[in-house]
Formats: structure tokens, sequence, C-alpha cells
């Protein structure tokens, strides 16, 4: 209650100056301090996800041929450094694994989560400033047991990040033994933690806004988190009872999954897809609202259709839950359940089309200022649309059985993901950077890396539909080894040198990241004269955000070239000059 | 142009699929093309210049109306022709057929059983290959797909088919080549290490063709014909060496 | 997951004040341009603690979902269940054992009864009682494990005693959690922590053990009886 959260604060304020190294960076329960948590965690778990991708890439373009600087680790090849069949089914299922769970949603929903909904709503923390410690730790403790997988006998899990059973059920039809329980464990924890982190931001959305701060003033990000939370908090556990199953499988000897025992190898995979859905619009919903911040700062301009905006959200996280089985359309599942799948997925895109042409309403006689939060926020939109669009070829079943399980599918994949989230997440670390930590990073930098990332991205991933078109299976070890695919391989070279360009464009980011850590320019309270809330508190905002006082809330986020302000922003927290600019927007 | 890039086609509800293909393919072409024209020229015309101020506008309802009902009637009609591809492939029963094999998946082969003169499978005359199987051309084929260890994927891309074959279940599939030549059965469902590489061959034969192949080789003692050195009657020419072909093979 | 408890609050009502006695409160709403109905601050009917764990127990039912589903999945999918040669369910000792579960429900109502009358001794009785009626469960429903292992059916017996072992398995340690909450909640009762406006803590953990009663009658149907 909010009494609670209250003597907790008065609780650390008081010796909050005198709070130690460890409670101030480790064990910190202030939202903010937590949010770069996350924030770190997931960019160090992106190098290593990257560097497993730059494997997979290197053996897809050149097979059998030994991995630069990779002989230490595969010692038994001769030359030492080629990647065994085993361990490619390893790497790219850890890849996978690590970018989804210790990427994407450490970054988006834990990140930008933690940092964005107190802040923006005008509350002093999070409703539970230690569960929120919590869930932070049970993550990160997730993430370490992921990473010891790498060091057991037997090696990682290699099933797909999907596991499919029987093949993840049992140990040696893989070969993998520990590896695969870790993962379980592993995702286990994490849904713990994670479980904790959305029970806080629901709590805290409904009962922390500050006054005037009604849901329709909510900034759309807000929307965002709080729909990604209620999605997590319930898609989450399905996976989690499922994980379990799978562990008891293979450590208790029961037969969920084991047709050998009379168990049901297609119940897992409605169980992981129950939960995939959903997962794959809390990967991309953060994301989408994040876009919808950004566009109207750098347009100067109020969002175009914020309610269809807020409301369309609120459709796709519904639709979410009727939708998965469009992943099992040549499963075996009955045909039938098939073309209701297929009608529902046709329906879902709808919401997003919604979505898209909001934003470029958006852009529609506005000012465009392109600086680089801008730039992802754009090449977001321009991503999500491909792989969007392209989600619409496996939603039509027909077409979806000769195009599942290729590399139209990864491509699909990537667009959204890396192209959707991953171009979300850059967009918001650029524009919240200086909140985040009071300094600017640095332009010059940021532009060479979006447009670094923007083309080798579609470098790499754009040719991915045309090898699928041409048939190649995903989750092969050497497309060589198949006549029909051979006259293809050049592009599978081409993307591999993409994807080595784009790997070494992130280090203009890390180098960015770090040197405006520390040297980076002051950052002023507002750089960007956006109207919402965290910018009215100092860069960084102090431990309970705000002085004596709470921010009121007088009119809607995104207030902008308002004709009759002096001004071209109006922020959330200025009070009416006259009656006339009362009430504006919302 | 997607025809630049699929394999041809050999089988008859392919054409179905390739159609569609083709449909949707133009659709979020157009699509995509209108999305990042619009926001092109949204950028070049809208780029920040001096004194100028932004339009103050908050939506327009007539606008977003628009913008929802044509992508829902543009599915609605996507989904309508999908409809029948579809049931005529997976949902309604294969058209009759006397046909059948029964196609065990395991790691990490395809076995291919013929029932044998008696048509009766389970019964001594049974015969099974190793990943190859052999069809006449315009005939209706019967796959009785089973798995024996972990999920498969009978994938067969000239014929635009694919099915999961999973353990504990049998499940029917059919498809009628239309044109004789050898075409790759690669396995498209990860099963292990040896999921690269799972791979057969379907030989489509002109009748009189499998006549004498189904006399050579599937007679009671005839032993299984090796698949490799078998030289395919009017096979598709192989295809050009690959440009990064570094690979051992 | 207990640890919601570490977050729940200590003896202050709601509203007043969420600035910690150091800072002043935020300004009454009546500034804002907005309707007089908008709670000040923000805010719904429910305070945190008990939103929390609305939305905790959400999680937990979709958990359960999971399992329960699949069992049916399993469950209607065999030809025939219980499947021959295996023993059956100890389905009227585990019905009575029902009951006890129910029992520690009703003395956790009386519980809060005594705690709204400030009644202290009450209290801590009351939920001694509910514990002990919990832990009784548990120890019948080991005893009965056993008995059933006894008889052969272990977990790696086939599809019936996977699933009952699980769901079961996986419930029992919910009651095990909720045990382990309840006498931490008994100890601060004990040390008179809890009165008729300070029970947000109580709230919580009773909240709780219901729900973990409440799903047993479902397993208890769905397992043994169906
Ligand atoms: C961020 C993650 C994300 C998002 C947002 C989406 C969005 C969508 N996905 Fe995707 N999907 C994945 C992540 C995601 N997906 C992943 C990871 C997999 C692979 C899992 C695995 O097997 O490993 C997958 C797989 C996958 C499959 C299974 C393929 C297969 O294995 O056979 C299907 C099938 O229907 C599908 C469909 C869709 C659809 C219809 C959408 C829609 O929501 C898209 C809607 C958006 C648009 C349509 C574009 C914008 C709209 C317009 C411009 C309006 C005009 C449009 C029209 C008129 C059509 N996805
Ligand atoms: C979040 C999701 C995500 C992301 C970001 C990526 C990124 C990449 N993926 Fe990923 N991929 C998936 C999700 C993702 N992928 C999934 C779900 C699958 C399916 C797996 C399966 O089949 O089970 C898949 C499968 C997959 C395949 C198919 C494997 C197969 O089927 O055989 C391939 C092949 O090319 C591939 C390549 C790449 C490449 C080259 C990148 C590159 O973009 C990577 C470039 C990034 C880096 C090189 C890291 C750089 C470092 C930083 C940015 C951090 C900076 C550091 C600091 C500031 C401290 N991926
Ligand atoms: Cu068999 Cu892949
Ligand atoms: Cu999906």
């Amino acid at each position: 209650m909010s009494a609670t959260t209250a003597s907790a604060h008065a609780h650390t304020a008081h010796e909050h100056h005198e709070l130690g190294f460890v409670r101030t960076y480790v064990f910190s329960t202030d939202h903010k301090m937590i949010a770069r948590q996350f924030l770190f965690l997931g960019l160090i778990m992106m190098i290593l996800g990257g560097v497993l991708a730059l494997m997979v890439r290197w053996q897809l373009a050149w097979p059998e041929t030994p991995i630069p600087g990779m002989a230490w680790i595969f010692t038994e090849t001769t030359p030492p450094g080629i990647i065994q069949p085993p361990q490619y089914n390893m790497a790219f299922t850890m890849h996978a694994t690590i970018m989804i769970f210790f990427v994407i949603m450490p970054i988006l929903a834990g990140s930008f989560g933690n940092f964005c909904i107190p802040l923006m709503i005008g509350a002093r923390d999070m409703a539970f400033p230690l569960l929120n410690m919590l869930s932070f730790w049970v993550t990160a403790t997730a993430g370490v047991i992921m990473l010891s997988g790498f060091f057991v006998e037997g090696g990682h899990a290699a099933a797909g990040w999907t596991s499919y059973v029987p093949l993840s059920a049992v140990p040696e039809y893989t070969g993998v033994n520990w590896g695969q329980n870790i993962w379980c464990i592993s995702l286990f924890t994490m849904g713990i933690g994670s479980m904790m982190g959305s029970i806080n931001y629901i709590t805290t959305i409904i009962n922390m806004r500050a006054p005037g701060m009604h849901l329709f003033r909510m900034p759309l990000v807000v929307w965002s988190l709080f729909i990604t939370a209620i999605l997590l908090l319930l898609a989450l556990p399905v996976l989690t009872s499922g994980v379990a199953m799978l562990l008891f499988d293979r450590t208790l000897g029961t037969s969920w999954f084991r047709p050998s025992g009379g168990g049901e190898p297609l119940l897992w995979q409605h169980l992981f897809w129950y939960f995939g859905h959903p997962e794959v619009y809390i990967l991309i919903l953060p994301a989408m609202g994040i876009a919808s911040e950004i566009l109207p700062v750098f347009s100067r301009k109020p969002i175009f259709g914020y309610h269809a905006m807020a409301f369309s959200m609120i459709g796709i996280a519904f639709l979410s839950w009727v939708v998965y089985g469009h992943h099992m359309f040549v499963s075996g599942m009955n045909p039938s359940l098939g073309m209701a799948f297929m009608v529902s997925t046709m329906i879902i895109a709808v919401p997003s089309a919604i979505k898209t042409f909001n934003w470029l309403g958006t852009l529609w006689g506005g000012r465009i200022q392109f600086k680089v939060p801008m730039l992802f926020a754009l090449g977001f939109v321009s991503m999500f649309v491909i792989g969007g669009l392209s989600g619409i070829f496996m939603a039509s079943t027909p077409v979806d059985i000769y195009i599942q399980d290729t590399y139209f599918i990864v491509a699909h994949i990537h667009y959204v993901v890396f192209g959707g989230s991953i171009f979300g997440a850059f967009a918001a670390i650029y524009f919240w950077f200086p909140k985040m930590f009071g300094r600017m990073t640095n332009p010059v930098l940021g532009h060479l890396h979006f447009w670094g990332t923007f083309i080798f991205f579609n470098w790499v991933f754009f040719p991915m539909h045309i090898i699928g078109v041409g048939g190649q299976m995903r989750r092969i070890y050497n497309p060589m080894q198949y006549e029909f695919l051979q006259h293809q391989q050049h592009w599978n070279v081409f993307m591999t040198y993409g994807a080595l360009l784009l790997g070494a464009t992130q280090i203009l980011f890390a180098i960015n990241f770090f040197w405006s850590l520390f040297a980076g320019r002051k950052a002023p309270l507002n750089p960007w004269n956006s109207n919402t809330l965290e910018w009215t508190a100092a860069s960084p905002p102090p431990h309970l955000n705000w002085g004596p006082t709470l921010p009121t809330v007088y009119r809607g986020p995104y207030e902008y070239s308002d004709p009759e302000a002096t001004d071209d922003y109006l922020p959330q927290n200025q009070p009416p000059a006259r009656a006339g600019a009362r009430a504006r927007g919302h | 142009m997607l025809d630049w890039w699929l394999p041809e086609n050999v089988s008859t509800y392919g054409r179905d699929i390739d159609w569609l293909f083709h449909l949707i393919y133009y659709i979020t072409g157009i699509t995509a093309i209108l999305v990042f024209a619009t926001m092109l020229v949204f950028l070049v015309m809208y780029k920040d210049r001096p004194g100028r101020r932004a339009r103050y506008t908050h939506g327009n309802t007539t606008l977003e109306i628009v913008w929802t009902v044509i992508p829902s009637l543009i599915l609605v009609v996507l989904t309508f022709l999908s409809a029948p591809a579809w049931s005529r492939i997976k949902i309604q029963a294969p058209p009759a057929s006397d046909f059948v094999v029964r196609v065990t998946a395991k790691q990490f082969n395809w076995q291919v059983t013929y029932p044998g003169p008696d048509g009766q499978f389970g019964t001594a005359d049974d015969k099974t290959l190793l990943d190859e199987m052999h069809v006449p051309v315009n005939k209706v084929v019967h796959v009785h797909l089973r798995s024996q260890d972990v999920i498969h994927s009978f994938f067969v891309p000239n014929f635009r088919m694919k099915q999961d074959a999973v353990p504990g279940r049998e499940i029917v599939q059919w498809f009628e080549a239309t044109k004789t030549g050898k075409y790759e059965l690669p396995c498209a469902e990860l099963c292990g290490f040896g999921h690269s590489g799972m791979r057969g061959w379907i030989y489509v034969h002109t009748p009189d063709d499998y006549q004498k192949w189904a006399a050579e080789n599937l007679r009671a003692e005839a032993a299984p014909a090796a698949a490799e050195e078998k030289k395919p009657e009017a096979a598709t020419p192989p295809p050009a060496p690959a440009k990064g072909g570094k690979a051992k093979r | 997951m207990s640890p919601i408890i570490l977050e729940s609050p200590l003896a202050r009502p709601p509203g007043l004040d969420r600035s910690g006695g150091r800072i002043p409160p935020a300004p009454p709403t009546r500034d804002g341009d907005d309707d007089p109905r908008e709670p000040t601050p923000g805010g719904s009917r429910l305070d945190n603690a008990r939103l929390a764990m609305l939305f905790f127990l959400a999680g937990e039912s979709m958990f359960f979902a999971g399992l329960i589903s699949s069992f049916l999945v399993l469950r209607l999918g065999a030809p025939l269940w219980p499947p021959p040669l295996q023993p059956r369910l100890p389905v009227l000792v585990t019905g009575l054992n029902t009951l006890v579960l129910l029992a520690s429900s009703v003395a956790m109502i009386a519980a809060m009864r005594a705690v709204r009358r400030d009644d202290g001794r009450a209290l801590v009785e009351r939920l001694a009682v509910a514990a002990a009626l919990g832990v009784l469960f548990l120890v019948v429903q080991g005893y009965e494990w056993a008995r059933l292992i006894h008889y052969g059916l272990t977990v790696a017996s086939g599809v019936y005693a996977t699933t009952f072992y699980t769901l079961i398995g996986v419930h029992a340690a919910h009651v095990v959690g909720a045990l382990v909450w309840l006498t931490a909640t008994l100890v601060l009762a004990a040390r008179g922590r809890f009165g008729p406006g300070r029970l947000t803590r109580l709230r919580a953990c009773a909240t709780y053990w219901h729900y973990v009663v409440g799903l047993w009658p479902i397993l208890y149907l769905t397992v043994y009886l169906l």
C-alpha cells in the first residue's frame, strides 16, 4: 500500500547518504539503479548471444572450416576450430535463448520498465522496491544458471530454443544431459523473477499515478509496459509449468511428453506456444511504446490517434492468446484447428496495421528532427513492417506448409526481434541515456551506429527471405549437403560478411556507451524538449525522483506545437495558463 | 519474381500454393512500397526547417477507420482464398488411390516400406528401402507417416509438401507428382545432431519404368536397390556448384 | 514467491501520506483540471498489497491451469483410465483429508475475526490451529504416497503416476510454502504486530492460505474422482 512504499522510502531516504557501495550499486532498491543493472545484464548477454550467432553464420557460409579464434574451444577437430553438428545445434539454441530471455526481456521489460514506469507516472519508486530488487537478482541468477550450462558434461541444450520433445525429453536423443536440465531450471527461475517484476509493474501503474495522471493521460510507453506486464504475468507461468514437467521427465522419469510411457509429444508444443506467442508480443510491445514515445517528440507533433494506439495494443494482447497454433500448422495438430488459427492470425495483423498507419500519421505535417533516437525509431517502424508482412505469408496455412522451418521464418524472426525489439531498445537507450546517466551520448558515433546497423542488418537478414523461398531449412548444419541448396550458397557467404560487419558496428555502440558514460557532455534537464514527467526530474533523478512535491498532471503527454502555447511543447505538469488551454488533449 | 528462387514445382497442389504465395507476395509488396514511399515523402517534406510549426492534430477518425477497414478486408479475402487449398491438402480425405507407402522416420533416415504384392503392411512380402522412394508419375501416392524416435518432418521442396512425423501416431499425407525425375527429401524438423544431412530421394518414374523397377526390387527375394548409383530417368540436371563451395561433401 | 510480504505495509492506513514523513504529501488533485473523482494520487479502491496478491494469484492460477490442462490432455487421450494393473488412489482417505484442509481455512477465517476484535490471544491460537491442520494434511498425504509407492505406483510407472505425483506434489509444495509463510505470520502475531488497523500482512498471508486450500478440492476432483 502507498504507506508501505512511503515508509520503505523514508527508511532508505534516511540513511541515503550513508548507504555503502553495496546498498547503492548492488543491492539497491532504487528503481533507477535496478533499471541500469538490467540494462548492463542485457547488453553483456547480447555480446555472448551475438558471438554465438556469428559462429553459426561462419559455419553456414564456409561449412566445416575453422572459425578464426575458436581453436581453443573446438579442440577435438583437425584442424582445430571447426564447429561440429552437436555444437552447432547448441550454438543456435543458446543464441536464441539468450537473445530472447536474457537480452530483450531484461532490456525492454526489465530496464526500461523499471526506469520509465515510476518516472513517467510521477511515482517516487515502484510499489514494492524490495521485491523489485529481488526480481532483478532472481533474473540475474537465472542468467548465471543458464551460462553454467556451457561448462557441463555433454554441452548445453541443443534442441532449439523451442526444445521440442521427445528430442529434449530423452538425453540419448541429443547426447545432452545436464545442459537441457539447466536450461529448464534457468527458465523456471527466470519465470519467478519476471512474475515478481510484472506484479510490481501492474500494481505501481494502477495505484501510484501522480495527481491528475489518469489512465488516458499515461504515455503510450507506460501503456505498452502495463500490457506487457499483464502478458508476462499470465504467459510465463505456463512456460514455467511446461519446463517443470520437462525437467521431471528428464530427471524423475515421469512421462508427460515421452510416448514410450504414454506421454503426448504435441502437448509440449501446445504449452510452449501458448506461452510463446504472447511472448513474442511481450518482446515487441515495449518497442512499440518506445516508438510511440519518440516519434511525437522529434516530429514536434501530438501522437496520431492516442486512443487507437492504446486500444490496438490491448487488442493485440487479447488476440495473442488465440493465435499460438500458427506455429503448429504442420505439426500433426488437427488441421481443422489450423484453419481456425489461420483466421485469428490474420485478424491479429489488423491492430498492428492501425499502429503502423498511426505512426505514419504522426510524421505527417510534423517538424521532423533526425536525432539518433528518432532514426532508430524510424528504423523500428520500417523493419517491423517488413517483419510483420512476412508474417502474413506464414499466416496463410497453405503457404506455411512450404515455408515452415525454412529461412523465411528465420528472416521473419530477425526482422521482428532485431529490426523491431532491438532497434526499439537502441532508440530507448539513446533517448533516455541523458536521464538515466546524466550525460549526453555522442551524436556522431550515434549516427554511424544507426546507419551501420540499419544497412548491415538488412544485408544480413533480407537475403534470408530469398534462400528461404529457395527452400533452405532452418537449423541445418551444412547447406552444402543438399543438392537443391548448393546453387544459392553464395547468399550464405554474402550474409555472413554482413553479419560480421553488423557485429563490428556494435563496437561503435559499446564505445559510445562507455565513453559517454564517463566523459559525455553533462545532460540538461530536458534535452529533447519533451513533455513527459521524467524530464522534470533532475538528470539523473535523485532517490525518490522529485523534491518535496510530486508533479501534478494537467494534460496528455503529447501536446506539441499547441497553437495556444508559446513554446512548441507543453509539459504535462505545467499549470494551464488560461481557461482556454485547459484540458487539452484528453 | 518469386519464380527465380522457388524450386521447380512438380506436384498437383503445389500450383495452388505457389499461386497463393505470389498473391501474398504482391499484396505485401505493394503494401510495403506504399508504406515506405509515404514515409520517405513525409521525412523529406516535413524535415525540420526554421520558422515552420508542426501541424497540431490528435488524429482523424475517418482516416483511422479507413486504414482499419481496408487491411481487414484484404486479410479476410486472403483467408477465404487460402482456406480451400488448405482443406484440400490437409483436411479432406486424400483422393482415393491404391498406391500406399509407409514412411517411418528415425534418427537419421527415412525408412520407406512398400506393402508388397499383397498390398498389406506387416506381412512377409513387405519391402523396406532406406532413404529412397520410387513412385510413378501422375499417380496419387498415399504416405503413411510415422516416427520411431523423435519428431522429424517430411519435406519435399519440389512438391511443396511438408508434414511432421510424430512418434506414437500415424499421419496420412498424399501427393501427386506431375513430372518424372529425382527429387530431394530433406528432414525439416530439428531431430538431433544428424538432422542436417538426414535426406532421402524420391524417384518419379514413368509408369512402365516404375513397373520395371518394381519388378526388380519389390519382389520378396530381391535386395533393396542402393540409392546413389542408380541413374534416375530424366533426372533434373544437377545444379551448378556453389560459389562458396569450400565444403567437403 | 512469498517475498511479497516483505513489501506489505506496516501500520498506516492507505492513501494519506506516500512520502514517508520526510517529504510533504503531494498537492491535492483539485489543482489539476481533471475530474475531482480522481483519487488522490492515482489509485484504485484496493491498496497495493491486495492488488499485488490478486495478480500473484492470477499468475499462480495460470501455472496450475497449465498442469491441469496437461493432465486432462493425457487423461482423455488414454484408452483406459486408470490404466489396468495399477493401484487405485485412496479416494476416501483423501476425501477426509480434504475436510481437514478446508477446516484449516475455517480456522483462518476465525483468526481474521479475532484480529478485527483486536483479540491477540485468539488470533495466535487460531492461526496455530490452521497451521496444525495444514501439517496434518501434509502428513496424511505423505503417508498415502508412501503406501502407493509401496504398492508399486512410482513416479516412473506411466502417465497415471506421472500426472498424479506431479499435480499433487506441486500442490503439496505450495502447501509447504504457505505453511512457512503462515509460521512467519504466527511469530509476528505472537509479537502482537497485528491489530484492527494493522493487518495487511496478515490478510495477504490469509488470502494465500485460502487460495492454496481452495485449489485442493479442484485437484481432488480432477485427479481422484474424474
Ligand atoms: C517480436 C516478435 C514477433 C512479432 C511481433 C511477430 C508478429 C507476427 N508473426 Fe511471428 N514469429 C516470431 C516473432 C514475432 N512474430 C518468432 C520468434 C517466430 C519463430 C518461432 C520459432 O519457430 O522459432 C515467429 C513465427 C511466426 C509464425 C510461424 C511460422 C512457422 O514456424 O511456420 C507465424 C505464422 O503465422 C507468424 C506470424 C506472425 C504474424 C501474422 C505477426 C503479426 O503480428 C504481424 C503484424 C504486422 C504487420 C502485418 C505489418 C504492419 C501492417 C501493415 C503495414 C498494414 C497492411 C498489412 C496488410 C494489408 C497485410 N510468426
Ligand atoms: C532477440 C533475438 C535475436 C537477435 C538479436 C538475433 C541476432 C542475430 N541472429 Fe538470430 N535467432 C533468434 C533470435 C535473435 N537473433 C532466434 C529466436 C532464432 C531461432 C533459433 C532456433 O532455431 O531455435 C535465431 C536463429 C538464427 C539463425 C538460424 C540458425 C539456424 O536455424 O540454423 C541465424 C543464422 O544466421 C541467426 C543469426 C543472427 C545474427 C547474425 C544476429 C546478429 O544480429 C547478431 C549481431 C549482434 C552482435 C554481434 C552483438 C554485438 C554486441 C552488442 C550490441 C552489445 C554491446 C555491448 C555493450 C554496450 C556492453 N539467428
Ligand atoms: Cu530428422 Cu531432422
Ligand atoms: Cu506466433
